[in-house]
């Protein structure tokens, strides 16, 4: 390599050399995002819904001191109630066809012994067959109610609902 | 390239570059547009906000419930919150209430932390 011509497309050469090492090393180190960018988004929208819908629920009747509709479904176990309730606020649309959203709700409370019991308060509006993507959402309630296994008064619950769209 | 003696030519190798370049560059931030909805609605998913606003309000409710000797309500429910939030939702929440030895003021504190949110507040009443 005497003459300076040589010399350039040694250079040259090494410097393509170096981009095509760059580039695969940039390929090799990517990772691919198998996701879409939009995935949990519905899931937030449906948390949003449900939680609106059962807060609804859980506010007494206007100007009254009322205990609130959600309480009074709980303290008689009322699972109708609650469906065509919350069916009502959370599947009717504006169009002439209401929308499909499932739901099955479960209150928590506690036992005598201390222990966290949940029973069924609606059973799932159509039966799980394990691909639903359930979101969960919660609603504290204090009613005057005997639970199984606990004493008579007043108690805090939790009344949880998975909510998924069909 | 070994020969570019010509400034035409230079320049046009010089444009190749830029445009490369910018390109690279626009290939970058597709790449990366791809990923942020999903971090957005998972940060907002975690966060308990509906969870921290229930917490709350089912406390300050249990504040004003009779607590007379027969069923002992208030101190039942307010037991029942710290273990059903810690059960069911993950989350330690604790709470007192003080009252200013000179004046009418009651002050609730709240606390809630999951591990990855806390939340703290002085409610004050009246």
């Amino acid at each position: 390599m005497v003459n300076s011509d040589g010399q350039l497309f040694t250079i040259e050469g090494v410097a393509a050399a170096l981009i095509m090492l760059a580039t695969v090393y940039i390929v090799v180190n990517s990772t691919s995002v198998y996701t879409h960018g939009d995935t949990h988004v519905n899931d937030m929208q449906l948390e949003v819904t449900g939680n609106d819908a059962l807060r609804m629920m859980n506010i007494p009747e206007n100007g009254s001191v009322n205990k609130s509709p959600l309480t009074e479904i709980v303290e008689t176990d009322d699972g109708a109630a609650f469906y065509t309730s919350f069916n009502h606020i959370l599947n009717n649309r504006t169009g002439t066809k209401p929308d499909t959203l499932q739901f099955l709700a479960n209150v928590s409370y506690v036992r005598r012994d201390g222990t966290v019991n949940s029973t069924t308060l609606l059973d799932m509006s159509r039966p799980l067959y394990g691909g639903e993507h359930a979101v969960h959402i919660s609603q504290w309630i204090i009613v005057d109610k005997k639970f199984p296994e606990a004493d008579p008064g007043k108690h805090a619950a939790l009344v949880e609902v998975l909510l998924w769209r069909d | 390239m070994a020969r570019l003696t010509d400034d035409t030519a230079q320049w046009i190798v010089l444009m190749g570059f830029i445009v490369s370049f910018s390109l690279f560059f626009l290939a970058i931030i597709l790449n990366q547009s791809t990923v942020v909805g999903q971090t957005t609605a998972e940060a907002v998913s975690e966060f308990p906000k509906e969870d921290i606003r229930g917490v709350r309000d089912v406390i300050i409710q249990s504040m004003f419930v009779d607590n007379e000797a027969t069923f002992h309500n208030q101190s039942n429910v307010q037991n029942e919150i710290r273990s059903l939030s810690m059960s069911r939702q993950n989350a330690v929440v604790n709470f007192s209430d003080t009252t200013d030895p000179h004046g009418p003021q009651h002050y609730y504190y709240i606390h809630y932390n999951n591990g990855v949110t806390a939340y703290n507040e002085t409610w004050t009443f009246p």
